[in-house]
């Protein structure tokens, strides 16, 4: 290998081992054993949509390759994940995941309880390859060299500290331990081949990093779904009037409140999770539409604003 | 058009400082301006204000501590329901001080640091003050106050981003701004010592996303300068719309530096009320809203998000406050911001010599 394309897979790879999301604090719980049986349902039914994207991410890289030889090898990922047949490949052995953690397996294939911020993210990935060429497609899969090694960690783990999910969930991860380092040599290949100038390789770099960014909102959105949030303690909470929406002040900025999002707020004491408080309103609002993704945005939102504090 | 309901108010007590920052906000003429209220007239402001619909109030100056009324003042915006938060530079207040303050109903801190590092925080201060600094930070913490650092950024500091929140996450503070300079008044005198080059602020920002990415505390506030950034400053949220600023003299402005705009006519709460003030003075009606506006921010989508930029950098910069924001490179005055962008790279590792504020 030329000394440049050494130094080209080491940025890339250093960029894993910063940034890829087996340092997230949600895959560190996970794998130490201190996840609750609700966040593994959540994480599994959530990461489902992710799984449903992938195909399609695969479809669009397709059709950008001019390449008949190149068509051929990633085409490939697609059988993979899609099978040959009706129930095979990677998305249903994801739902025999989803069976094995005790969920719904058509509920989760329903995709119809996905948090907003893990459809956000998954159909920001898609937009990414939509919009970008076929390098710089190629380079954001590249997260798939990091995959096999979270993959035989993941599997140690369920084996370890999850005993109630039945072995034969397990079936996906043992499928990616040999499926991404493959897919992953071969894309690295070819990024190698054909990142020609240093605005080529930068152009690669930053596509690996904005999936990093993306696989790890993936993660903040399933955490917080499990957080507690509270109103900021130094937050000044002014209810409405005739003439003035609800407000909550902070030291530097003042948010106003509807109706509703007063009434989230009021559910928001600390005790109940982010789940819990979508699940409430859901009851008290039976033809509301979209109220649970609704209630998870609004949530979101407030806690980037500072309104609100979680504890896990 | 008709007067928006304002939502903040920025009291500037005095502007009386132990500093002598080199891109100090205040006005040039700072010295002549007399200090008109005392804490009763305050407090009636701070009660009229809340009638129109003020939440919050930064009570500022120069050194707000040094108001010899503070602690009536801050009662009284608690009296009114108003958010109370203290923007000091730290050196004139000691924790008896501060509690009286919290007891009196003070919510928050900001907290001014020039630098990470005390040598340089003290150069741009022109006084020795970092050490005080640090020492009254710890008193804002200890009393369970929530604190904000704020450290306005230049060429001098820029690369101490990383080392800045360091030092907001050791004093616990929930936020960091780190707030452009503003290139009129002080700093203008100064720009070309200040203003930072392209590589500085992009380093900069990837500091920010790498600390944003390790924690979500601090929030981290890192605006890309308007000078590099080809479009202007959403300047106060837009000129007599949410923020309401009283000068020691009374007078209500839309802004900080407004009052050395000429020809610009502000009442004082001194001779009238705070509503007419607010809504009736014909300096506070001139850039409200779009009428005002020349082409191209006339017919400009981005004008509902910038709301023209800064009157005072348009005035500073071409001699005309209704002109179009210079910062933006839609402007016909863009190549003032370019040349002085061209000079900032020149002059880079150049030595410091600065003119304090004085």
């Amino acid at each position: 290998m030329n000394p440049d394309d050494a130094a080209f897979e080491a940025r890339l790879r250093a960029i894993g081992s910063t940034r890829y999301h087996d340092r997230h604090r949600f895959n560190l719980r996970m794998h130490e054993g201190k996840l609750s049986r609700g966040e593994i349902q959540t994480w599994v039914l959530n990461r489902y949509y992710y799984q449903t994207r992938i195909p399609i991410k695969d479809s669009l890289i397709v059709a950008k390759a001019q390449d008949a030889e190149f068509r051929r090898g990633w085409v490939q990922r697609i059988h993979d994940h899609d099978g040959e047949r009706e129930g095979e490949g990677g998305l249903e052995l994801w739902l025999v995941l989803a069976d094995a953690v005790g969920l719904d397996r058509a509920e989760v294939a329903r995709l119809q309880r996905v948090l907003p911020g893990v459809r956000r993210a998954c159909d920001e990935y898609v937009r990414f390859v939509e919009d970008h060429d076929l390098l710089e497609s190629v380079a954001s899969s590249l997260t798939e060299m990091f995959a096999g090694d979270i993959m035989k960690l993941r599997i140690a783990a369920f084996e370890e500290h999850y005993p109630w999910v039945e072995i034969e969930g397990l079936r996906y991860f043992r499928s990616r331990t040999k499926q991404a380092p493959r897919d992953a040599a071969w894309g690295l290949a070819y990024v190698l081949r054909e990142a020609h100038t240093e605005a080529d390789r930068d152009r690669c770099a930053a596509a690996l990093e904005r999936k990093c960014e993306i696989l790890w909102s993936l993660l903040d959105a399933v955490e917080a779904a499990h957080a507690h949030p509270a109103l900021t303690p130094y937050a000044q909470l002014r209810e409405s009037s005739a003439d003035q929406p609800a407000t909550v002040v902070l030291p530097e900025r003042a948010v106003e409140l509807n109706p509703s999002g007063r009434e989230i707020l009021e559910l928001c004491d600390g005790a109940r999770s982010a789940l819990h408080i979508a699940e409430e309103l859901r009851r008290r609002h039976p033809d509301g539409e979209d109220v649970e993704a609704d209630t998870h945005a609004f949530l979101a939102q407030m806690r980037s604003l500072g309104v609100l504090r979680t504890g896990q | 058009m008709s007067a928006p309901r304002p939502y903040n108010l920025v009291a500037e007590l005095t502007y009386r400082c132990p500093l002598r920052c080199a891109y100090c906000s205040n006005p040039l003429s700072f010295r002549d301006t007399r200090e008109a209220l005392h804490g009763a007239a305050w407090g009636q402001v701070l009660r009229d204000a809340a009638e129109l619909g003020v939440v919050h109030v930064g009570l500022t100056g120069g050194e707000p501590t040094l108001h010899p009324n503070l602690a009536e003042i801050v009662a009284a915006a608690s009296e009114a329901e108003i958010y109370t938060h203290l923007v000091t530079a730290g050196t004139t207040l000691d924790l008896p001080g501060l509690r009286t303050l919290r007891d009196a109903g003070l919510r928050s801190v900001q907290l001014s640091v020039q630098d990470s590092r005390p040598a340089e925080s003290d150069r741009i201060a022109g006084v020795e003050s970092f050490a005080r600094k640090l020492e009254f930070a710890r008193d804002v913490r200890a009393l369970d106050l929530p604190l904000s650092l704020n450290v306005v950024i230049h060429r001098h500091n820029l690369s101490r981003v990383p080392e800045l929140i360091d030092l907001a996450r050791e004093l616990g503070a929930h936020r960091l701004e780190l707030a452009n300079a503003q290139y009129h008044g002080w700093a203008l005198l100064n720009r070309e010592q200040l203003l930072p080059t392209q590589a500085q602020i992009d380093s900069a920002a990837r500091a920010v996303e790498a600390a944003r990415r390790q924690h979500p505390e601090p929030e981290i506030i890192f605006v890309f300068p308007d000078y590099h950034r080809g479009r202007p400053k959403p300047c106060m949220g837009g000129w007599g719309r949410r923020v309401a600023v009283v000068a020691p003299d009374g007078r209500v402005l839309p802004c900080h530096s407004a009052a050395e705009l000429p020809g610009l006519e502000f009442w004082s709460v001194a001779d009238r009320p705070f509503r007419a003030c607010w809504e009736d003075a014909p300096g506070m009606n001139l850039y409200r809203g779009q009428d005002w506006m020349p082409e191209p921010c006339r017919s400009c989508p981005e004008r509902e998000r910038d709301f023209g930029g800064c009157r005072c950098q348009a005035f500073a910069l071409t001699g005309d406050a209704g002109a179009t924001d210079p910062a933006c490179d839609l402007a016909a005055s863009h190549d003032l911001i370019l040349a002085a962008r061209r000079a900032a790279e020149q002059a880079e590792g150049s030595p410091l010599q600065l003119r304090y504020r004085g």
